[in-house]
């Protein structure tokens, strides 16, 4: 049985994320707006100028109450150091990509570095930071001494591009992954992981509901890359520190079927901006429907609307509902990791 | 809320679940302790696990094969 008290002094001070990054967020909208850093809400007939890069606002909290955390949690701070680091490069590379507009290739590579505190970190301090066994639901677990550090840096990589590129619409990144964060933090406390995970995970969820209460339609911020390349960093750093890795999969699956079904049309690394051949269209009567081209990807937002129109509103709904069932499974994941058949 | 869709995509995440699971206790149960190379050999340990990695990348794509028919049964063929 866990210790209840820790994992509740984790979740209270974790809670004290969601003011802050309301507070930041708030913040980075009057300065990015200020200062001409905008984006254009394509989704919307007034096609209306939107703060961006306010999604900076959510891994200045994260790496705050990890330190936070860190002094008064009482707990070994190297993963918290670790989480922090990975974090931050992340942010770094998403915010280097939002002023520059790099090509499309740099986000992959560039974040594959990004998972190199875990690797580093856990190679110095062995089993602090990970441990090479993949514990596998049903069928027990197994050692992976060579393959285990080296998919650290790639499942870093993934996560975070795969955040990355499904944030079409006004609060489905946020709303999504702080459904993922939900799902996993549940299934945290019932197998009785530890405290350290539990914080991490409430710390997420709590800093993406902040976020989302300006991002959520019709939306005030945008999270831009710097956000949506830290918050799936997150995620990845997560699932390796809290031992959390086939049920992360699980719990975004809506990602990967919209990140595997745009780089199977494509053939590269693009950026959305850089597509000729967009996957939908705005109607005139404000819905959004099918583009109907055929060299378009099939992202999972065009999945939902084909031969069916609907509103940006109800197409997030249903992006929504898709996370709650992959979180759903991955909690079923999480508490079947420890039985074996 | 488009039921339909949400309908079809519970499927296809519960179908690629089970697969998935199905995936991880092969690679459990009858890749990893094999022992394919002699691990006292320079090297031995890494080819080992490089033929290893390369059987659960194989299943990867195997995966993501069925999910990619699924998705176009279910919803490509609508926009025909």
């Amino acid at each position: 049985m866990p210790s209840l008290g820790a994992n509740t002094i984790a979740i209270l001070i974790a809670l004290g994320s969601f003011p802050v990054s309301l507070a930041l967020t708030r913040f980075f909208m009057y300065w990015n707006s200020a200062h001409g850093i905008t984006g254009i809400d394509v989704h919307k007939l007034n096609r209306p100028k939107v703060p961006e890069m306010v999604g900076v606002a959510v891994p200045i909290t994260l790496i705050l109450f990890a330190a936070i955390y860190a002094m008064i949690g009482g707990v070994s701070s190297l993963p918290l150091l670790a989480y922090s680091l990975v974090v931050g490069a992340a942010a770094l590379v998403g915010g280097i990509d939002d002023r520059l507009k790099l090509r499309g290739i740099f986000k992959p590579l560039s974040t594959l570095l990004c998972g190199s505190p875990l690797l580093i970190l856990g190679a110095v301090f062995p089993g602090q930071i990970y441990t090479s066994t993949l514990h596998v639901p049903l069928f027990g677990g197994y050692h992976l001494p060579v393959i285990y550090p080296l998919t650290v840096l790639v499942a870093v990589s993934v996560t975070s591009n795969t955040v990355n590129m499904l944030d079409p619409l006004n609060g489905s990144m946020a709303g999504g992954i702080s459904i993922v964060a939900g799902g996993l933090l549940i299934g945290s406390l019932l197998i009785g992981a530890g405290s350290t995970p539990i914080f991490l995970y409430a710390s997420l969820m709590f800093s993406l509901l902040g976020f989302l209460y300006y991002n959520r339609f019709p939306a005030r911020a945008f999270a831009g890359n710097v956000g949506q390349l830290s918050i799936g960093a997150s995620i990845g750093a997560l699932a390796i520190l809290g031992r959390t890795e086939i049920a992360s999969i699980v719990a975004i699956f809506p990602n990967i079927q919209n990140s595997f079904f745009f780089l199977s049309r494509i053939r590269r690394f693009t950026e959305h901006r850089e597509l000729t051949s967009k996957p939908t269209k705005l109607l005139p009567d404000g819905r959004i429907a099918d583009s109907e081209d055929p060299r378009a990807p099939l992202t999972l937002v065009r999945t939902l609307i084909i031969g069916r129109p609907a509103s940006e509103n109800e197409i997030v709904s249903t992006i929504w509902t898709l996370f709650l069932t992959s979180a759903s499974l991955a909690m079923i994941t999480l508490l079947l990791t420890g039985v074996v058949l | 809320m488009n039921k339909r869709a949400v309908g079809y995509e519970l499927v296809v995440f519960v179908t690629q679940w089970g697969l998935m699971l199905l995936g991880f206790g092969i690679l459990t149960k009858f890749v990893a302790p094999l022992s394919l190379l002699n691990r006292s050999l320079s090297l031995g340990l890494y080819f080992d696990a490089a033929i290893k990695g390369l059987v659960a990348l194989v299943l990867s794509v195997a995966w993501l094969f069925i999910w990619d028919r699924q998705v176009r049964l279910y919803f490509h063929r609508r926009a025909k």
